[in-house]
């Protein structure tokens, strides 16, 4: 079956490290089966949330930054899943993905419910896909460091009504492996 | 001591964060009277001079606003600016994390992350302050606010003199962790009013967007 996969690209080089390399080929294999949008978001146009929250109240559902994050936004929330790829940097995900995951807030509403005696907001769209995390690691990375970066990322998935179904790193899985936990792993809407 | 605050909200000078932080300098002021410099990161020549200036502090101070249970995107950039060198280990960094959802455990993750970077770079973990609820502190009357901001008066003044964060209100401010049995029942009674969702009903009336509060627009 056809499926919809976004790849949200954080990595900060230009364009020629070892991650862009390995989604562009993961890309183009999927692709072959699947519709596939890549966003490299370094090299792409994309402001900070500056939490305005007009999305919230003033143009419900539409963000008030004017550059080029609206083909994100459509992609991400049209997808079957999501792919966060980034290299470790200090420790985390790069700026360049957290960035734009910031801005996903536009896709939820300012309603809030309460989900396990916690509070979130509620769902703007009736599907938030699934996402995987694709990682290269950095000098030094740890067990630990990536126990971290999986708390956070479900923290993430609690909030956008969605679920990391795994994390990876591009020095240890092929794409071959990525491409079946993607197909074997996503509930097509 | 030279302490150096460096305000990692999106929001610059108008943020909650500034809010806060001009109080908690109220109190350290009483008794350390020399300026505390504070930097925004939401402006980019500050932002470009941050790491430099970290470089050089005794002691940081950073305060920013929670965004998806994590640091803003702006914060994260700062972090990959000042990562990849050792600091003396006498440098010192604390962190105060403030959300608008009342409960703590929306930063659990990364207040382990701060713990963490810190001690990647080398410095002395003064620990993470997290201070939940404190969205809409602009619009609310003094009354409303004059607790909260008290406490961090009385923030400003122990960390003035003990160079950490006072125990007893950094334990207070981060409950609750969960909500309790109690509220959940009662905040899920009310939204059957519809009165949860008063606040921001009221917001899209002004800018008369409530009749698009639904509204789809990203959708194929």
């Amino acid at each position: 079956m056809n499926m919809k996969i976004t790849i949200l690209n954080g990595d900060m080089s230009n364009g020629t490290s070892d991650l862009s390399i390995y989604i562009g080929n993961l890309a183009r294999q999927l692709k072959e089966n699947h519709s596939v949008d890549v966003f490299p978001l370094h090299k792409m146009n994309l402001h900070y949330c500056s939490g305005c929250w007009s999305c919230w109240w003033k143009t419900p559902g539409q963000c008030a930054k004017h550059d080029e994050a609206e083909p994100i936004f459509r992609s991400v929330i049209n997808s079957d899943f999501i792919i966060f790829a980034s290299p470790l940097m200090a420790g985390f995900t790069s700026s360049a993905l957290k960035k734009t995951t910031d801005r996903l807030i536009v896709l939820l509403h300012p309603y809030i419910k309460l989900k396990n005696g916690e509070s979130h907001h509620r769902k703007r769209y009736d599907h938030y896909p699934n996402f995987g995390l694709l990682l290269q690691r950095e000098l030094g990375t740890d067990e630990e460091d990536i126990q971290i970066v999986n708390t956070i990322y479900d923290r993430f998935a609690l909030n956008f009504h969605n679920e990391r179904k795994y994390t990876r790193f591009i020095e240890f899985t092929n794409a071959d492996e990525i491409i079946y936990e993607i197909t074997g792993n996503t509930a097509i809407h | 001591m030279k302490l150096v605050i460096f305000n990692g909200s999106p929001r610059y000078k108008k943020s909650n964060s500034a809010l806060l932080t001009e109080q908690f300098l109220k109190g350290y002021n009483r008794f350390c009277p020399e300026p505390v410099p504070v930097y925004y990161l939401a402006n980019y020549k500050q932002r470009e001079a941050a790491a430099e200036i970290f470089k050089q502090a005794e002691t940081v101070l950073l305060i920013f606003p929670l965004y998806t249970d994590c640091m803003p995107g702006i914060v994260k950039e700062f972090f990959e600016n000042i990562a990849g060198e050792s600091y003396s280990p006498a440098k010192k960094v604390g962190v105060i994390v403030q959300s608008g959802f009342p409960e703590s455990i929306h930063a659990e993750g990364l207040e382990r992350y701060l713990k963490k970077l810190v001690l990647r770079l080398n410095c002395e973990y003064l620990g993470t302050m997290i201070k939940g609820g404190v969205e809409g502190i602009q619009s609310m009357p003094p009354s409303m606010t004059r607790k909260l901001y008290g406490k961090f008066q009385v923030l400003g003044e122990y960390f003035a003199q003990n160079n950490s964060f006072e125990p007893g209100i950094t334990e207070k401010f981060r409950k609750p962790y969960r909500f309790s049995r109690t509220y959940i029942v009662i905040f899920t009674l009310l939204s059957k009013t519809g009165i949860t969702n008063f606040y921001w009903n009221g917001q899209l009336k002004k800018n008369g967007a409530f009749e698009k509060r639904f509204a789809r627009p990203y959708l194929d």
